[in-house]
């Protein structure tokens, strides 16, 4: 056997798994965003009739609109505190203290945790009548309603976003941490010796340095959160009045509660899309970090 | 610069006051668990748990008067399944993304990438309906192959990565004294790489043991419940055991957790690296 045929050979399995779980899922979902089977037929029987449909259906719908908006807000709310306490956070564990290796640990522990136990411990911090959170509220007169965090229509969005913040700064942490330990300390000491200040050290030497990882967690960040399941399906279900219904939310309900595959598999399409453009706009920082 | 003993002090109260506020929801977890419902069901809850009252009456009720046992075992079979699959396929992979370049590598590689930003929530649907043509539905391999299909994007790259670190002259070495590609890396390169090869397992037991969506879609019968949709299940009934949900959450995060300790050094460095990304 040659070289390149070994080569191969070892790439063989993981590209049977790429193509059958990954690949032809996605020609699927494709395929039947086009047909015009109602419900279910699309599942057992061949589809006889092709069109654009689903697509007018799910575009003219302004639940749809609702959806996009809904997904943005969650996404943007989620990366931008995740980001910033995940930074602060890592230049905080980045400098020396005793314990440090447990401490550093801990601190990132909730990155392990899975969606769901992170939803259900959430919706137990935020009960309404026995949740420690309004207990906090009312025993420092903040509030005294007892304000139902993920049923209440116009908190859920921001009730559903704190668990998502909660489980993805240490990802940022993580990564920013990492790049930290890159930079060289003579640097600093060069910008000490220069006499630049904290806020001056931290824009000179410590973002050039952390700058293209940071970059690169937002956007992997920002992907994930696009498709985020677990945490708002487990807390809310996209409810109250659809007030956390987010696209991916959206998709799974037209196709395991209505049974809508076609419709599903439009709105589908359209997330991936919608990730397809993100990945595109950042295209430039991709290439710099990847390749 | 050295810090000095009272700047290591003051950043050593900073960083524990951080740990306290993110595990709070964690320590919560914990003290709800070992407290009765008449305590723990209170408009003035104690912040800190009167330890005459604590019981470990929850974990009682939630590993008789609840099936976590099969649970966990479910969760650990298609866990331990999607790791093993997920091993094999993306250790192989990973050595020939290293150590060949032609066009196949470099499509493969890009694809591969590009697939781990496909999610799951996605795949799903048609997963779904996959599985019902094969009449797969309940049914744990296609649980295990689901959980495969996100973890094998991501561990190619990741031993790739290790495999990178790992020089050339060294396989070369063995095949020159007589072995072929196959056993070089068998009995060569991959006990070389042996730490990589735990963090990448790690990484996707932990990510497999996290898996709601393709449990809950491809799993009916209650007796193939994995622990995310156990733990799931406990919420929307008429007033929720907080303290059995909640003994049940901690007994499920303790080996992931375990896990996450003896990986956490290699994500700091290998998150760097570009590894994991």
């Amino acid at each position: 056997m040659n070289d390149r045929a070994f080569a191969f050979a070892l790439l063989t399995p993981a590209i049977l798994c790429v193509v059958g779980l990954v690949g032809w899922p996605m020609v699927q979902i494709v395929t039947l965003s086009f047909a015009e089977s109602k419900g279910l037929a699309a599942i057992s029987m061949p589809i006889r009739a092709w069109g654009l449909n689903n697509y007018i259906s799910v575009l003219s719908d302004p639940e749809t609109w609702d959806s996009v908006v809904t997904t943005i807000l969650y996404v943007v709310g989620t990366i931008v505190p995740s980001f910033l306490i995940g930074l602060g956070v890592a230049l905080l564990l980045n400098r020396q203290f005793p314990l440090r290796r447990a401490l550093r640990c801990l601190a990132l522990l909730p990155w392990a945790a899975p969606g769901v136990l992170v939803s259900v411990v959430f919706l137990w911090l935020f009960d309404p009548s026995y949740g420690v959170v309004n207990y906090l509220l009312r025993a420092t007169s903040v509030s005294n309603a007892d304000v139902g965090w993920f049923t209440n229509e116009d908190t859920a969005l921001f009730a559903v976003i704190l668990p998502s913040i909660w489980k993805s700064f240490p990802f940022f942490a993580l990564t920013i941490l990492g790049a930290l330990q890159t930079i060289p300390e003579d640097l600093y000491e060069a910008a000490h010796t220069d006499g630049a200040n904290s806020l001056q050290r931290f824009f000179n030497v410590t973002w050039p340095g952390i700058r293209g990882p940071a970059v690169l967690a937002i956007i992997l960040n920002a992907l994930w959160a696009l498709r985020e399941f677990d945490i708002i399906f487990a807390t809310t279900g996209g409810g109250p009045a659809r007030a956390t219904e987010t696209l991916g939310i959206r998709a799974y309900i037209e196709a395991f509660s209505y049974f809508e595959i076609g419709r599903a598999s439009a709105i589908g399409v359209l997330t991936i899309a919608l990730a397809a453009l993100m990945i595109i706009l950042a295209r430039k920082p991709l290439q710099k970090e990847f390749f | 610069m050295e810090a000095t003993g009272a700047s290591r002090a003051r950043t050593l109260v900073a960083v524990a006051v951080m740990v306290g506020v993110i595990l709070f929801p964690i320590y919560w977890m914990i003290v709800t668990a070992f407290l009765p419902t008449s305590v723990v069901l209170s408009r003035t809850p104690p912040l800190l748990p009167p330890l005459g009252a604590m019981s470990l009456e929850a974990f009682h009720t939630a590993l008789v008067r609840r099936p976590f046992l099969v649970w966990l075992s479910n969760t650990m079979l298609v866990s331990v399944g999607a790791t093993a699959l997920s091993l094999v396929i993306s250790t192989l992979a990973g050595y020939s993304l290293s150590r060949y370049r032609s066009r196949v590598q470099e499509a493969s590689g890009f694809i591969l990438l590009f697939s781990k930003m496909l999610p799951g929530s996605l795949i799903v649907i048609p997963f779904f309906i996959m599985a019902t043509r094969a009449g797969m539905i309940d049914n744990r391999l296609s649980l295990i192959l689901a959980n495969t299909s996100v973890g094998v994007p991501f561990a190619t790259w990741m031993m790739k990565g290790f495999f990178d670190a790992i020089p050339r002259e060294i396989d070369a070495a063995a095949t020159i004294d007589g072995c072929t590609r196959l056993q070089a890396l068998w009995h060569v390169v991959i006990p070389i790489a042996q730490p990589g090869l735990t963090a990448a397992a790690i990484y996707l037991f932990i990510v497999a043991w996290a898996d709601f969506v393709f449990a809950r879609t491809l799993i009916n019968s209650p007796e193939l419940w994995t622990l995310t949709t156990g733990l799931a299940s406990f919420v929307g009934e008429h007033g929720v055991d907080w303290p059995g949900l909640m003994a049940a959450g901690a007994l499920s995060m303790i080996p992931v957790f375990i896990l996450f300790i003896l990986l956490e050094p290699y994500l700091v460095s290998g998150m760097a690296a570009g590894a994991v990304k």
